[in-house]
């Protein structure tokens, strides 16, 4: 159901590829590789994190923060089953079991269920050749290095523009699992690393471990956020524009406010969250009616490799997260435009 | 006193200040002045310009250039983010919120600072910054009343720099989130959270940016 505005600027990135490629014939000796070879590394990484059975300890670093979690991942047939569990910080835990995600606090007894409907949707753009990836990056491959006890090739994905991070990943020789990945910045600083310290591939998969823990919800607050799909036009908005390489991946009409906290006042109103994806990462932008003694000042903040922009528009209060460089947000915000009163 | 006696003793004091003959009071003042007074401060400017030349003619360009790197400079600083960092527990955000809300107050009672003093005011923007990150060291938490007072004096100047016009900016002006009250709001959290929801939507995917997701606690609950 793609819009004919985006099949247009589809063809058009298509041309403008077509001209850079023509470009890049004096290139130098690593050549970067075509758009059917990047499929097949995307490919490779993601077929391996979902069908390898592993074990390992995870490790997030970026702006000033460091979160590590055990993970466990197993695979059994179609399904899929995770276990993750935070060492830093407070005690949570993660349970996974294809697209349903249970996530629990054990101190405070909440538990949060949900439905992640678009955890599986992306392989089948990547596999239909529709992700448009190599359009907006180039990859190249930059040998091997070897990271948390195993060889691995490194891959650079180089953004073609301004609008987008650059990408190192890890990947693991034999199995394609991703062992590592940095997302670096406009300036080459690395903005955010997440990678195994340490990691078994191939382990003797435990689903059970998995579901029990799933079924096990006795004396836990259980907390279902609601989803609604919806669109942006029937919500009475309009991009008049996306980000050059970003199409629109989904749209819901939810509340983001905790329960406990909404349960005080008048209940919030929904917010609408729109998100955009250019193939290797996504832009969300939120509409909510403008109120006063929350939405006090516009602003714009950066942690890591994610940045936040917000604003007043008229009665609305727009915000855009996503880890992309700040211009990539300020296109998304000026192009919001809203077409009913 | 007449006004000529004043310019003249702030003229002496600046002179003094040049030649690094001041004590830290003397300077506090002289700067004060020079940043209040056009005049002045052209003085400050010609004097300098005077001592560069005098140790080497290749110094005697002209002062618009300073000029332009410096708008330049104070350009670029207004379209830059403000790098945050992420708090860790509880009482951390307690302590900075008492600091920054404290810092909100002093900073209420203070009137907005002229252009001269933006530039110095975006240098002790980046100072917030590095301060921050100290505020976050683990034998800090159990020190809230340090943390009081190291938040203070570096949250303050930032603000003002924020406030400062934006002019020269190319991008449209945009309060950044610099008093500290912000910086650890629940509220930004629930969307960085509501954000995660959707990490499958890269090709990295699942599960890669699903445990990069799941392993971050964004501290929304």
């Amino acid at each position: 159901m793609l819009p004919r505005a985006a099949l247009l600027l589809t063809f058009v990135w298509a041309l403008a590829h077509a001209t850079s490629a023509s470009s890049q014939v004096a290139a130098p000796a690593v050549a970067p590789a075509p758009p059917s070879e990047v499929r097949a590394w995307l490919l490779r990484i993601h077929d391996a994190a979902s069908r390898r059975n592993f074990q390992g300890t995870f490790v997030v670093t970026g702006g000033g923060n460091v979160a590590s979690a055990r993970i466990a991942h197993f695979h059994d047939g179609p399904n899929q089953y995770e276990r993750i569990e935070s060492l830093d910080g407070r005690q949570r835990k993660v349970f996974r079991h294809n697209d349903v995600v249970h996530t629990l606090w054990p101190v405070s007894r909440v538990a949060l269920i949900e439905q992640r409907g678009m955890l599986s949707s992306f392989p089948a753009l990547l596999q239909a050749g529709e992700d448009g990836i190599a359009d907006w990056y180039e990859v190249r491959a930059e040998g091997s290095e070897r990271v948390a006890g195993h060889e691995a090739n490194v891959l650079a994905i180089r953004a073609r523009d301004g609008l987008r991070y650059v990408y190192r990943l890890w990947s693991e020789r034999i199995s394609g699992l991703l062992l590592r990945a940095e997302i670096v910045g406009e300036r080459g600083e690395v903005l955010e690393t997440s990678a195994f310290s340490d990691v078994v591939i191939g382990i003797r998969p435990q689903p059970e471990s998995v579901l029990l823990a799933m079924r096990k919800l006795d004396g836990y607050r259980v907390v279902r956020p609601v989803l609604t799909p919806t669109r942006l036009e029937a919500e009475g908005w309009a991009m008049r524009q996306l980000a050059p390489g970003f199409r629109a991946v989904s749209c819901v009409s939810r509340q983001i406010e905790a329960p406990s906290e909404a349960a005080g006042e008048a209940a919030a109103p929904p917010v609408i969250q729109s998100i955009y994806s250019d193939g290797l990462t996504y832009v969300s932008v939120f509409i909510e009616p403008f109120r006063a003694e929350r939405h006090a000042k516009p602003m714009f903040a950066v942690m890591g490799a994610t940045s936040t922009l917000a604003q007043r528009q008229g009665d609305w209060w727009v915000t855009v997260v996503g880890d992309t460089p700040p211009a990539t947000l300020r296109i998304f915000a000026a192009a919001l435009e809203r077409r009913k009163p | 006193m007449t006004l000529g006696d004043f310019d003249e003793r702030a003229k002496e004091g600046l002179s003094a200040l040049v030649d690094g003959e001041v004590d830290r009071a003397g300077s506090a003042a002289s700067c004060a002045a020079w940043a209040a007074d056009d005049r002045l401060r052209a003085d400050w400017h010609a004097w300098h310009l005077i001592g560069d030349v005098l140790r080497s003619e290749d110094l005697a360009a002209d002062p618009r250039d300073d000029r332009r790197l410096c708008e330049a400079i104070r350009a670029r600083l207004q379209s830059e983010p403000l790098v945050f960092a992420p708090a860790k527990s509880g009482l951390h955000f307690g302590a900075m919120r008492a600091a920054s809300a404290d810092a909100g107050r002093r900073l209420g009672a203070r009137p907005g600072r002229g252009r001269w003093g933006a530039g110095g005011a975006v240098a002790a923007g980046v100072v917030l910054v590095a301060g921050t990150f100290a505020l976050l060291r683990p034998d800090d938490i159990a020190a809230p009343d340090r943390l009081a007072s190291t938040a203070q004096p570096v949250t303050t100047p930032a603000v003002a720099a924020a406030r400062s016009p934006g002019a020269e900016s190319a991008t449209p002006p945009l309060t950044l989130v610099a008093d500290g009250k912000l910086i650890r709001d629940s509220r930004l959290d629930r969307y960085l959270e509501a954000h995660k929801q959707f990490a499958g939507t890269s090709a990295l995917g699942v599960p890669s940016a699903f445990l990069r997701s799941a392993t971050l606690d964004s501290a929304a609950r």
